[in-house]
């Protein structure tokens, strides 16, 4: 079940605003898992970009979201990949006759999995814009 | 306080079932009330939807209800969303500024019990339009905790429900 309320101002929210607020939940948890795993303090990470704590702080100025210009800092001191773009590829699968493909799954109830085995026809790939 | 009703308020995101608490006798519960009155506010209109992304989204279907997402501590309950500056490094993450606060106890990483909430329009919660709300929600926290610890419910780890340990069907605390 779900609220009536929530579902209806789910329905009528702007797809940006979703989008907005995923991308923002997704680079939190990216930066918690990496500071995580390098047991990278505040202090460390500040003493990295050349900056004392309270700089980072004033420059960020605690009331601004992220930019693109801080999270490629922030990524150049943390060595790790915080947001990705896709690199859109055309692959000829005919030709080659197999292809790789990477499933990224997270734990979800259980109740609702469900898998299902599918098969794909040559004549519903995509062809190659030329 | 008086008595009130533990309900589901969501278990269709995939990640976290969400709670909530309806007074006896209430037409509607503590979490639609908030979300109906502020969404019917122009000026509060994104901010609502943006919680409510925030909750059914990201922790619902992208990452569940890890604890840095409760680092808003505000007494018995967390404030949502969480706060702009995170004391491990500082930065600000996000919600600089939000106008609105929602409040909730974080039982597992998949189930979150969620009450009503206001407008932060002061320094504090006591100085705030919310202080009635954040009062109640402490109460209904403390009552919650204190039915745990009783046993009088219980948390079912795999269906990520709580139940009456007497297994009725409604939870009445």
């Amino acid at each position: 079940m779900r609220s009536k309320i929530a579902k209806k101002i789910l329905d009528t929210t702007p797809k940006d605003v979703e989008i907005f607020v995923r991308l923002y939940g997704d680079l939190v948890a990216r930066i918690h898992e990496v500071l995580k795993a390098k047991g990278i303090s505040q202090k460390s990470l500040a003493e990295g970009m050349n900056k004392k704590p309270s700089e980072i702080s004033k420059w960020l100025n605690g009331e601004h979201n992220f930019t693109l210009r801080s999270i490629a800092k922030l990524e150049a001191e943390l060595g790790e990949k915080l947001i990705q773009v896709p690199k859109q590829k055309t692959f000829d699968i005919v030709s080659s006759g197999q292809f790789t493909m990477t499933v990224h799954s997270s734990y979800k109830r259980p109740a609702f999995t469900e898998f299902k085995k599918v098969s794909v026809q040559p004549n519903t790939l995509p062809t190659k814009i030329a | 306080m008086n008595s009130f009703e533990l309900e589901i308020w969501d278990n269709e995101a995939s990640l976290c079932t969400f709670y909530t608490v309806r007074d006896e006798g209430a037409a509607l519960n503590e979490t639609d009330k908030f979300f109906e009155k502020h969404h019917a506010i122009e000026e509060y209109e994104e901010p609502t939807s943006m919680l409510l992304n925030f909750l059914l989204k990201t922790i619902g279907e992208d990452h569940g209800a890890q604890e840095y997402f409760f680092n808003r501590h505000e007494n018995e309950v967390k404030g949502l969303p969480f706060q702009g500056k995170i004391s491990l490094h500082d930065f600000c993450y996000y919600f600089p500024r939000f106008p609105l606060r929602l409040y909730a106890v974080r039982l597992r990483e998949n189930i979150v019990i969620l009450f009503n909430g206001g407008i932060k329009d002061g320094a504090t919660n006591q100085t705030s339009r919310l202080h009635p709300q954040w009062i109640a929600a402490c109460q209904y926290a403390q009552r919650i905790d204190q039915a745990l610890i009783q046993k009088e419910i219980y948390i079912d780890e795999q269906s990520w429900e709580i139940k009456n340990s007497d297994q009725s069907n409604t939870i009445i605390l």
